[in-house]
């Protein structure tokens, strides 16, 4: 549980300090490892390893389709923008 | 035990060097590295469809994906990032790790948890007949995921 705990903390550093978004988005992702590692050990410990593995899978399914999306959005950001840096999506246009 | 002690601590390391590396391409290998450790540590903890779902979608797909906004995107130099961020990070980690071992240790047994209870059956089981819901929307989720990312990239009309 440390370990996860020591993930969740590694991934809000790098949402907090980064500014290329793509790095931001690597920051989610190891949040989600630590999430899923949290969801694993606990089913290990309190002797539920099946019940843990199908909803780590249902995780993965999950974070699978965000990073799909997310990804199609940085990329249509960097077409408008022509940048990746975060602090260049404070201005909105309609 | 030691072994898997050793596979989450190459976890982490793995992980804050996806997240501080300077180049971008790095930082995915870093992930997918990562999310390798993370699959043979679940395959240890008995759990192997989640371990291998863990390295076949997350170290191979979430990473090919990556790349390819990587190689689309073509902007490495274009954002810099704060190198006080970087230097600092070794100080708040290890300060955090010492809250971690003193307070989670004891913070852990009082948060309340279900009962212990022997599982029975195969994984098949548990998946198909107790979590069918989350099945249901796992292919609500893939759904919402394929039509996002079809108008995110749908072609313009010369109207609009």
């Amino acid at each position: 549980m440390g370990f996860a705990a020591a993930l969740l903390f590694v991934g809000l550093y790098g949402l907090l300090t980064m500014k290329n978004i793509i790095k931001l988005f690597i920051g989610i992702e190891v949040i989600s490892k630590g999430v899923s590692l949290a969801l694993l050990a606990t089913g290990f410990v309190k002797k539920n390893i099946l019940l843990a593995q199908s909803l780590v899978i249902t995780f993965i399914v999950v974070e699978v389709c965000l990073v799909a999306t997310a990804l199609a959005l940085i990329i249509n950001i960097y077409r408008h923008t022509k940048s990746l840096d975060v602090r260049k999506l404070t201005n909105l246009r309609g | 035990m030691t072994l898997q002690m050793l596979l989450l601590a190459g976890l982490v390391l793995f992980s804050i060097l996806a997240v501080l590396a300077k180049d971008l391409i790095k930082s995915a290998i870093s992930l997918a590295v990562a999310s390798l450790f993370l699959g043979i540590a679940f395959i240890r903890m008995s759990a192997p469809y989640a371990g291998v779902f863990e390295i076949s979608v997350v170290a191979g797909l979430i990473t090919v994906l990556f790349m390819l906004t990587i190689a689309l995107t073509k902007a490495e130099g274009d954002v810099r990032e704060s190198k006080i961020a970087r230097l600092v990070f070794p100080l708040f980690f290890i300060v955090f790790l010492l809250i971690d071992v003193l307070v989670m240790k004891s913070l852990l047994q009082k948060v309340p948890a279900l009962p212990e209870t022997a599982e029975q059956g195969a994984f098949g089981d548990v998946l198909w007949k107790q979590r069918t819901f989350d099945l249901v929307g796992q292919l609500a989720v893939i759904l919402a995921g394929v039509f996002s990312v079809l108008a995110l990239f749908r072609k313009r009309n010369k109207d609009e």
